[in-house]
């Protein structure tokens, strides 16, 4: 018979590396028909951090993602980063692009205060434009200023940067101290079936609410917790790589190293809370790793709600939810059946 | 059909052809579509919070984008390497001859052949190829470039290694007990080690309405991302190499490679094309500096791609982690004291090990404000295939014991699992394990966000229910 239970689990996560730099530098160039070019060490693993990292650029630069190409991941071309690790490209490889954009945007801000006659620091930029603050229609297009830095101030708007995550080290005894510069939260809420019989388990469904502070992209952002909940539960119910006695490994292969497919994935229902972090680019933090956290506690403690049983060594395969669900009825007193 | 409405349907035609012989040779300008003019969300601004498609999903979805494993250089070769396929031995002899002689076999090298045979981002405990000690099966003895991959394979069939078995150790816990210098001298067994220590935990244990313990276990596991790790090595006449390669974190990968291969590091260039998948499992050289040095050897680019199996058997993987937990609560689900021991299994070598065993050690509280803490986590050296950096860093593992128990708490004390974790939760302010003043904290958001999107509050979900 399958009995249905369901399971919360909540996590923290850090942004970046444990007390040691984790530094990245970027480069912007403004071209002078106002669009722009990042130039990272970041690597593009799938996630969608170019996307990101562009989106950060072009809001400090007031253009659309669009406009800005990002060039990434040549050790010749490309300034220093860490590397897509430690969730931290959003946060740490963000801030660097966008305090780099910001040094360029102030070149042309330079170009542009003469022109509009205010000073530099009464400028702001909004929608392809740079503008008087509080005096909206007096603008220029931002093409219009790059063009003019280039072939008039003869000052081409480039910026660089770099950023790395304030810590303070921990002290050897008491492991006291500032490891990280900022952490996430997330809850992830599991429904499943529990056949008593077989001690197979299904995940019907999982609510999973995350904190990542501003999302650039609520779109990637919802990738990254679709995908970190599939990794969930493969970890929660079927990965495992066994060795035998000699410590050669048994299945090195997708034949008998069992992981989720897409029929094996439940309903997932993402939320972002509401959150900002004032350290991060435009409030935000991160959301790679996290995602994954949660999803093996949440799915355990569905199954021990479902059939009373707690499975306290992953992964919970059938054969051990149905050997964990013998002994329980094991030690059960026996009851006599009616009128017996 | 009669005649007559046949000559009807006759002229009918005719008209049609005529018609159509008349119309003129471009169509004629259709009414435009009622189009609403609004942009994409990549020309949006502000460009902050848009749902911006990737450019390069249009290149995945097209079955465009160029993976190294895509990549042909004229003359490329294509290179193999041998697995010990023992867990722990001493190297006694390898004998590469047999291979040299393959028709197709362009070269061979072993350990002995690379200027720096060790690496590792924190402890440098790692041999490009092993040459005196097999730590895990999947270490590599010798490699090949051949003209095509099924002749570098053949070849390696070829290649024969002479070992010394030793017995090898796969349980972390024997390995904890082992004494200095243990399986991986001269490192201690132990290399690693980490403490958090707050409050007074006995005292916390003292005040505590009632006492929790468990164990937990957590099993290894790889990556598994689509595309294997790949390479390829091409040098130019100038002494410079540049390697294409499905590296995370190109900075540290070039460093690894100028110092193995004794190349200063401008004249290493290293580009990682769109990499498909990496979840940590990309974070650190495997194959970079064999190719280098096969492609210096022979003159000409060589790319190897992982097998599945190399992918589980020489590529990093989540720690195990064994996670003692013991805690102190109130009647009303208060935690009072917690105190924690993790032994993390850290295979062959020491890869992210030490950045995992931290970040397990300080998140082994949970999201929770705890006043009396001792943490103490150790990661060991065992004869399997090397864990480092996946996805989480050791936070998958803890939060299935500290949420597991949490549960338990819950349910003993009869308290809801929800309220049991808004009781604890940290707070905007709140102090973390290691007294880290906290700001931006929304663990209470996510809980009853979650809860509400779930129906959590509701009757009729859960508890045994037939379904």
């Amino acid at each position: 018979m399958k009995r249905r239970g369901r399971g919360i689990a909540c996590m923290w996560y850090p942004i970046g590396f444990t007390v040691a730099a984790n530094p990245s530098a970027a480069v912007v160039k403004i071209n002078e028909d106002g669009t722009a070019t990042l130039l990272t060490g970041t690597v593009e693993t799938g996630q969608g951090s170019l996307t990101i990292l562009a989106q950060i650029v072009a809001e400090e630069l007031g253009v659309a993602t669009e406009d800005v190409h990002v060039v990434s991941a040549d050790t010749d071309t490309t300034p220093m980063d860490t590397g897509a690790i430690a969730s931290r490209t959003t946060y740490v490889t963000g801030n660097a692009a966008r305090l780099a954009a910001e040094k360029a945007k102030e070149i042309l801000f330079e170009v542009a205060a003469p022109v509009l006659g205010v000073k530099a620091d009464q400028l702001e930029v909004s929608d392809h434009k740079i503008q008087v603050k509080g005096f909206p229609q007096r603008n220029i297009h931002i093409g219009d200023i790059a063009e003019r830095a280039r072939g008039v101030n003869g000052q081409p708007p480039i910026g660089s940067a770099s950023f790395n995550p304030a810590t303070v080290a921990l002290d050897p005894e008491t492991g006291q101290g500032k490891p990280f510069a900022t952490y996430v939260y997330a809850t992830q809420i599991a429904e499943v079936d529990v056949d008593d019989e077989t001690g197979e388990v299904e995940v019907l469904r999982i609510a999973a609410s995350h904190d990542c502070g501003t999302p650039i992209n609520p779109m990637l952002v919802e990738g990254q917790v679709e995908g970190g909940i599939s990794m969930g539960v493969g970890f929660a119910l079927e990965e495992e790589m066994l060795f035998d006695g000699e410590g050669r490994l048994r299945n090195p292969n997708l034949t008998n190293y069992i992981m989720p497919t897409s029929l094996d994935m439940p309903k997932v229902e993402v939320d972002i809370v509401d959150s900002y972090d004032p350290t991060g680019p435009f409030g935000a933090k991160g959301v790679g790793e996290p995602t994954c956290v949660a999803t093996a506690a949440a799915i355990c403690n569905a199954i021990h709600d479902a059939v009373g049983v707690r499975i306290t060594s992953l992964p919970a395969t059938a054969e051990k939810v149905w050997a964990a669900l013998q002994a329980k009825r094991a030690q059960e007193p026996r009851q006599l059946a009616a009128g017996a | 059909m009669d005649k007559k409405s046949a000559v009807i349907e006759k002229q009918a035609r005719l008209q049609e052809v005529e018609a159509l012989l008349k119309a003129p040779a471009a169509a004629p300008l259709a009414p435009l579509p009622r189009e609403v003019l609004v942009p994409e969300a990549r020309q949006q601004t502000p460009a902050v919070r848009q749902r911006a498609t990737r450019p390069d999903g249009r290149l995945h979805g097209l079955g465009q984008t160029k993976y190294i494993d895509d990549y042909y250089l004229p003359g490329m070769l294509y290179a193999k390497i041998k697995r010990a396929g023992i867990a722990s031995a001493r190297i006694l002899r390898i004998d590469t001859s047999e291979a040299l002689k393959m028709p197709g076999v362009m070269a061979v090298i072993t350990g002995k052949d690379v200027p720096c045979n060790s690496f590792g981002p924190s402890l440098k405990d790692q041999p490009v190829l092993a040459d005196e000690r097999v730590f895990h099966a999947g270490d590599g003895v010798a490699a090949v470039a051949a003209v095509t991959e099924q002749i570098a394979a053949e070849a390696l069939e070829k290649i024969t290694v002479e070992y010394e078995p030793i017995r090898p150790v796969l349980d972390p816990l024997e390995s904890l007990q082992l004494e200095t210098p243990g399986l991986h001298a001269p490192n201690p067994n132990i290399y690693g080690h980490k403490v958090i220590r707050k409050g007074d935990v006995e005292k916390g244990f003292a005040q505590s309405y009632r006492i929790f313990e468990g164990s937990y276990r957590t099993q290894m596991v790889e990556h598994v991302p689509l595309e294997p790790h790949a390479s390829v090595a091409t040098w130019d006449a100038n002494g410079r190499v540049t390697i294409y390669s499905t590296l995370g974190r190109i900075t540290l990968g070039r460093a690894d490679i100028s110092r193995t291969i004794g190349v200063p590091m401008s004249r290493v260039r290293v580009i990682a094309t769109v990499v498909g998948g990496n979840f940590g499992g990309k974070n650190e050289i495997t194959t970079e500096p064999v190719l280098a040095l096969l492609a210096k050897k022979t003159g000409r680019p060589v790319k190897c791609t992982f097998t599945r199996p190399e992918e589980f058997l020489a590529s990093t993987t989540r720690h195990p982690l064994v996670m003692d937990y013991k805690t102190g609560v109130t009647k009303e689900g208060k935690i009072l004291a917690r105190q924690i021991r993790l032994v993390l299994d850290g295979g062959a070598y020491c890869s992210w090990s030490e950045t995992t065993l931290g970040k397990a050690c300080i998140l082994s509280a949970g999201p929770y404000q705890i006043d009396n803490l001792y943490a103490e986590a150790f990661v060991v050296y065992t004869n399997k295939t090397m864990t480092g950096a996946m996805r989480g860093f050791g936070a998958p593992q803890v939060c299935f014991a500290y949420e597991s128990q949490m549960d338990d708490m819950a349910k003993a004390l009869g308290i809801d699992p929800l309220q049991i974790r808004l009781t604890n939760a940290l707070r905007e302010g709140s102090l973390s394990p290691t007294s880290q003043k906290l700001h931006s904290v929304v663990v209470r958001e996510t809980l009853l966000q979650a809860a509400q999107r779930f129906g959590w509050n509701e009757d009729g979900g859960g508890n045994g229910a037939q379904s």
